[in-house]
């Protein structure tokens, strides 16, 4: 194996799902190799066995493990030093459940979102500065429901769209919305969580370690 | 007089269009609808969740504004009272760990192993004293 001595790129992401329970280093990592026949045996190394969960791994494991296959290759990881790999059960989130979840999901935002606008108009006493603005500005009460009321609707309506940058599945302009944008964020902030959870609690898999079979599951 | 009547209406639209900036921006920093995407899994459709606060923003405060009658009967007033329990229960825990809260009072009091107990007793002493609250007000 003295010839096998070009590089071996690898890359991480820092979530892979996979759908099996057995997993391959080609499955969770990027890989790049000039020599195909040294790519392909990489990719088909096995990292983890019958995991169940989450398991974070650390980088220097899978590299510890090509070089015990080519120890000539010069392994260079170009992505997370850390990484999790999930395994879902596939029965588990059938389409049925799927939806109901969405549906659970949409009404509370909805009614949400309306009762938190109330709570807001009613905090600030709207009607009363409604009254207040249409009277110094009027010189005489309002009767009834005024402009200013018709408008403030429509410029709440407006605000929400420029606010979250769509309606529907038209987008206003070309950057992410709003949540999208929180979403990643809530799932980077777990993921980092997740790796310093695991190094804290040192069951991340690391090189001196040899498989997962228990003791990192989650 | 009309003159003062688009006065009106750029005050209005303006104070709509910042009123609902603030308020929706709180709901999205927060990340309470990320966060039950996450938590259910259908982080894929945060869109179309996007689109019922908006919705829901938008009717709400056409429903309370010109007090248009909805006569869903109980079972909608109910639905109205759980849906939005859960959403405010959600967002005010948001608020108290956005303003890192816990993470202070584990390590001032070192328990560092009690966050179940800590949530729990959030949880019990929120709605006990909502509860407390509301019995007062219907007195």
């Amino acid at each position: 194996m003295a010839s096998n001595s070009e590089t071996i790129y690898i890359k991480a992401g820092r979530n892979t799902e996979v759908k099996k329970p057995d997993v391959t280093l080609g499955e969770v990592l990027e890989i790049t190799c000039v020599n195909p026949s040294m790519e392909a045996k990489v990719r088909s190394l096995r990292l983890l066995k019958g995991i169940n969960g989450r398991v974070a791994v650390s980088v220097l494991k899978v590299v510890s493990m090509i070089q015990e296959v080519y120890p000539n290759a010069d392994v260079q990881s170009i992505g997370e030093p850390d990484f999790i790999v999930t395994y879902e059960e596939p029965g588990k989130g059938s389409r049925f459940m799927q939806s109901i979840k969405v549906v659970f999901v949409s009404v509370l935002s909805f009614f949400g979102a309306a009762f938190s606008i109330m709570a807001f108009n009613n905090d600030v006493d709207a009607p009363k500065l409604f009254d207040q603005i249409y009277t110094q500005i009027m010189g005489n009460k309002p009767d009834g429901f005024t402009i200013l009321e018709l408008t403030y609707s429509l410029g709440l309506a407006v605000g929400i769209l420029i606010f979250f940058n769509h309606f529907g599945k038209k987008k206003l302009t070309v950057d992410p919305t709003p949540m999208e944008v929180e979403m990643r964020l809530y799932e980077n902030d777990i993921q980092t969580t997740l790796i310093e959870t695991y190094s804290r609690k040192e069951r991340e898999l690391h090189v001196d370690q040899t498989d997962s079979s228990c003791g990192h599951r989650k | 007089m009309w003159i003062r009547q688009i006065l009106l209406a750029v005050i209005g639209s303006s104070a709509g269009a910042v009123a609902a900036g603030g308020l929706f921006a709180f709901i999205a920093e927060l990340g309470v609808i990320s966060d039950f995407a996450d938590r259910t899994h259908t982080g894929d459709r945060i869109q179309w969740y996007e689109t019922c606060v908006m919705l829901g923003g938008i009717l709400g405060n056409l429903f309370w504004l010109y007090q248009i009658p909805l006569h869903g009967g109980v079972i909608l007033l109910a639905a109205v009272g759980i849906f939005s329990g859960m959403f405010v229960g959600c967002w005010a825990m948001a608020l108290a760990e956005t303003l890192n809260l816990f993470p202070v009072f584990m390590r001032r009091f070192n328990l560092v192993n009690c966050l179940a107990g800590i949530i729990l007793g959030i949880a019990a002493g929120k709605t006990l004293g909502c509860i407390w609250m509301l019995l007062q007000e219907a007195k």
